[in-house]
């Protein structure tokens, strides 16, 4: 048996024991069980899609509730009873008010929107580096939410989009996330995956090999905002509502959180730590509702983050793939990469 | 009054000093030569405490004191305060500051204020374009201007022992004579000097004694006179057929 | 129309000295450790609840809640310095700048924690919100005291950072910091002047936050600590002439812009401010008074 195809079968017999668990899920667990295990899916879709730009490309986005927001924003839209379009979104053209799409091709478009936004966004933006990268991408969701909040006729600007049709449900979350973590894995792979690591370790190296860096940073960065546009829509028709306040600053962080307890750039990484991000967020709920201390989930993550980056910078797997989903001579491979970030970063450090 | 034994010494990953013994008496002047990448400027580092031996010691003893003390237990700026100044490589004079500024950080860890306007007197009597300059930033002078206050610079301390970068990198022919004779001068006013150069016939012309580096090694000592007279030096390093 | 233009300059000018205190702490930080601290918008907001608390509460003087508002900030900046930053040294920049996000979450939400979500009204003594007589515009006594306490602390800070042997010191490691450990400068020493310095500017801000605008809240410090960050980018990050220029820039275009465009534009504020960033880091990277760019571009 090949490498390849004993791969092909563990991706099929894991998507399949995945599927057997989410129907044992939705047989046995209730609703509110239910809608959080689908909240985890969701921030795995994210975590993982934006570790190809945070991770992998070392182009560090604070900017994925943007694209979640246009997604959302646009998916909502199109799926919104057209009989209540008239009179909440009065501004919308009356092409579109007509519509009521089902929920996969709005899920689409709206993704596809904000992979739009993401190269709009990104020729300016992309050309910066490190902190500015990240306070520009900042901007870019305070850009947005203004453009949200004065768009009122199209989308209740300030009050919110609330009544969306809950169409999201478990099933459609596993599907989302067994097809980011398939796409995300086929890039990381590839040798789009490869160029992407040659230019986080040393993009004047990768640029020499014939790396086209605009593009490379580019195309990483729309992929990650088409999935975040994805999630955003199955976000707005899993809470049925959506404000300009929805998504925002501490969940940019959150999600940078995840990748960076995933270690830079492994995607099984990211998605543990997503699901145990959400896992902790989940428990920590109850508690701060039974004692009202509010804000806990979040000084908890600032706490565990900061642990993290002071006793073991790598985060929890490096750059690696967990060793069950490689068991091939590359897997050596990516440790050294990440110990040589290491001394890179030391000495552009030093020679500053 | 430096005493290095043994010392073995990594940057980052790599093991650049397999072991180097070397001394400093008080009152001479000792050049260390050899190619790129022999680990000439590591030994340099490993007395100012910028790099840290993992095995080895940095003995040097202090102006009337009997003990000497262990420079690899000591943080930069302590070294600085032991009498020990390093005048790095490639200058690297604070280019936004002025050159006054930078003659008076070289005395930062001094509070006696009559002195250091005394020695800043001497050693813009050394060096007049200095004071000239004063004002300006230093980024604006010329290499060798630079170079002479990075040297001025490194004076401020008041050091005991002075180790020098390869001052005559990038310089042309005559300021890097005018400089080596400026160094003669200041060593016959009492400073010892360890001096790093790749222009080994200047070197063994100026020190008492010299070293010869190779891969982390040191494979050769003696007076600089021996040296420059030892056939395989010659060959090796002075250029000659 | 000249004085609602003039009001609208002088409205600028008072946004502008709080961005600018505020600014100075980034670049100053910047300059020094490489670090865009996030956090320090937060401070301002810590400087904000300290006058509440020294002023209404306690019921000290105006001159004893500045003096408390100093203290306190530079004391924040100290304690964040030291728990989160100085484990850090030597680690790559990303990792500094997430661990700053974090401790701007953690600020925040314990404040919310201890003091609630809800905003407070902060009532300061009447005489401060008395009018000057005889303008033709709208200025009160709180205004110049703004604006006279910024730009005197701003002319105390270049002095210490142009005439002192710690202002030395500070430029020197700002400019090369191994280098400034060979001429026996305590590289710690100067960071944490620099973080206690930087840090007591923004509690001040924060102070002339309430004072203009009467309400303070737990997470008051975040968006407008962004902003200063843009003007301390457009003032060119590392400098400090520039950190003030560029808070003047901004305040004062932020106002203009509110106030002289179509109102239904208004609520793009903030959206201007950040394209305002992306273009500044687009055409002048270095902004108006920075040294070469090293890693923005």
């Amino acid at each position: 048996m090949t490498g390849t195809t004993r791969g092909w079968l563990l991706a099929a017999g894991l998507t399949a024991l995945g599927a057997a668990a989410v129907w044992a899920a939705t047989a046995s667990l209730n609703n509110y069980l239910l809608t959080l295990i689908a909240f985890a899916g969701i921030n795995v879709m994210l975590a993982v899609s934006l570790s190809l730009s945070n991770g992998l490309t070392g182009l560090f986005s604070l900017g994925h509730p943007a694209f979640m927001m246009v997604g959302g924003y646009i998916a909502a839209i199109l799926t919104f009873p057209a009989n209540r379009k008239g009179f909440m979104l009065p501004d919308l053209p009356e092409w579109l008010a007509a519509q009521q799409w089902p929920l996969l091709p709005a899920l689409l478009v709206g993704g596809a929107v904000a992979g739009l936004a993401a190269i709009m966004a990104g020729f300016p933006v992309l050309r910066l580096r490190g902190h500015y990268l990240a306070v520009a991408t900042l901007g870019l969701i305070f850009i947005l939410r203004a453009v949200v909040n004065n768009l009122d006729g199209y989308t209740r600007g300030a009050l919110g989009l609330s009544g969306i049709p809950k169409l999201t449900d478990l099933w459609w979350v596993y599907a989302w996330v067994v097809i980011t973590l398939f796409v995300c894995w086929r890039i990381k792979h590839s040798s789009l995956g490869r160029t992407m690591m040659a230019m986080r370790e040393n993009e004047m190296a990768a640029a020499c090999m014939g790396v086209p860096l605009a593009r490379t940073r580019l195309m990483a960065f729309a992929i990650g905002a088409v999935f975040a546009g994805i999630a955003g829509g199955l976000w707005a028709h899993l809470v049925t509502n959506l404000t300009p306040t929805s998504l925002g600053v501490f969940l940019a962080f959150q999600l940078v959180v995840m990748v960076v307890l995933g270690g830079q750039g492994s995607l099984a990484g990211a998605a543990l730590a997503a699901i145990g991000l959400s896992a902790i967020a989940n428990l920590l709920r109850p508690v701060e509702q039974s004692t009202g201390i509010y804000g806990m989930t979040q000084i908890v993550v600032a706490l565990v983050l900061i642990g993290v980056l002071i006793f073991r910078p790598q985060g929890l797997f490096g750059s690696r793939e967990p060793g069950v989903l490689m068991r091939r001579p590359e897997s050596s491979a990516p440790s050294r990469t990440a110990a040589s970030t290491q001394t890179t970063h030391l000495e552009q450090r030093g020679s500053t | 009054m430096l005493e290095i034994g043994g010392a073995q010494v990594w940057r980052g990953q790599t093991h650049v000093l397999h072991g180097i013994d070397l001394a400093v008496a008080e009152g001479e002047i000792v050049a260390l030569i050899g190619a790129n990448g022999a680990g000439k400027t590591t030994v340099l580092m490993t007395i100012c405490g910028l790099l840290r031996p993992r095995q080895g010691a940095v003995r040097y003893r202090a102006a009337g004191s009997s003990e000497p003390v262990d420079l690899a237990r000591l943080t930069p700026e302590a070294i600085v305060g032991q009498g020990i100044a390093l005048c790095p490589e490639g200058r690297q004079v604070f280019a936004s500051l002025s050159v006054r500024e930078n003659l008076m950080i070289g005395a930062y860890l001094r509070r006696d204020r009559a002195a250091i306007a005394a020695d800043l007197d001497h050693v813009v009597s050394r060096f007049p374009i200095l004071g000239e300059r004063a004002r300006q930033p230093a980024g604006s002078l010329s290499g060798g201007e630079q170079m002479m206050l990075a040297i001025g610079r490194s004076l401020m301390s008041r050091p005991r022992l002075l180790l020098l970068d390869e001052p005559s990198l990038g310089l042309a022919p005559q300021i890097v004579e005018a400089i080596f004779d400026i160094l003669s001068d200041i060593n016959e006013a009492g400073t010892t000097m360890l001096l790093v150069e790749q222009n080994a016939s200047m070197a063994l012309e100026l020190a008492h004694r010299a070293y010869v580096m190779e891969t982390g090694r040191v494979t050769l000592s003696g007076r600089a006179q021996d040296l420059a007279d030892n056939p395989e030096i010659r060959r090796a390093y002075l250029g000659a057929a | 129309m000249t004085s609602y233009l003039l009001q609208q300059i002088v409205n600028g000018l008072i946004l502008g000295s709080m961005y600018a205190l505020v600014a100075i702490g980034f670049s100053m930080i910047y300059g020094i450790v490489r670090l865009i601290n996030f956090a320090h918008g937060d401070i301002a907001m810590i400087g904000a609840f300290t006058a509440l608390a020294v002023m209404i509460v306690a019921g000290l003087p105006l001159p004893v809640v500045i003096l408390a508002v100093l203290v306190v900030g530079a004391a924040m900046g100290l304690a964040i310095e030291f728990v989160a930053f100085r484990p850090l040294r030597g680690a790559p920049q990303v990792n500094g700048f997430i661990t700053s996000l974090a401790v701007s979450i953690l600020i925040q939400n314990v404040a919310i924690l201890l003091l609630t979500a809800e905003p407070r009204g902060v009532a300061f003594p009447a005489f401060l919100s008395e009018r000057i007589p005889g303008l033709p515009i709208n200025i009160d006594l709180v205004d110049i005291l703004i604006v006279v306490l910024a730009v005197a602390l701003m002319l105390g800070l270049v002095t210490i950072v142009n005439r002192t042997r710690l202002g030395m010191a500070m430029r020197a490691t700002a400019e090369n910091l191994d280098v400034a450990r060979l001429m026996g400068i305590n590289v710690s020493r100067t960071i944490m002047a620099a973080f206690a310095i930087g840090s007591a500017l923004a509690g001040i801000a924060g102070l002339m936050w309430s004072a203009r605008y009467g309400q303070i809240d737990p997470i008051m410090g975040f968006l407008p600590g962004l902003k200063a960050f843009v003007a301390a980018v457009i003032g060119g990050v590392g400098s400090i002439p520039g950190a003030m220029l560029g808070g003047y820039l901004l305040g004062l275009a932020e106002v203009l812009f509110v106030g002289l465009l179509p109102p239904e534009y208004a609520g793009y504020r903030d959206a201007f401010v950040f394209g305002t960033l992306i273009l500044v880091l687009l055409v002048l990277p270095n902004g108006l008074m920075g040294r070469a760019a090293e890693d923005r571009a």
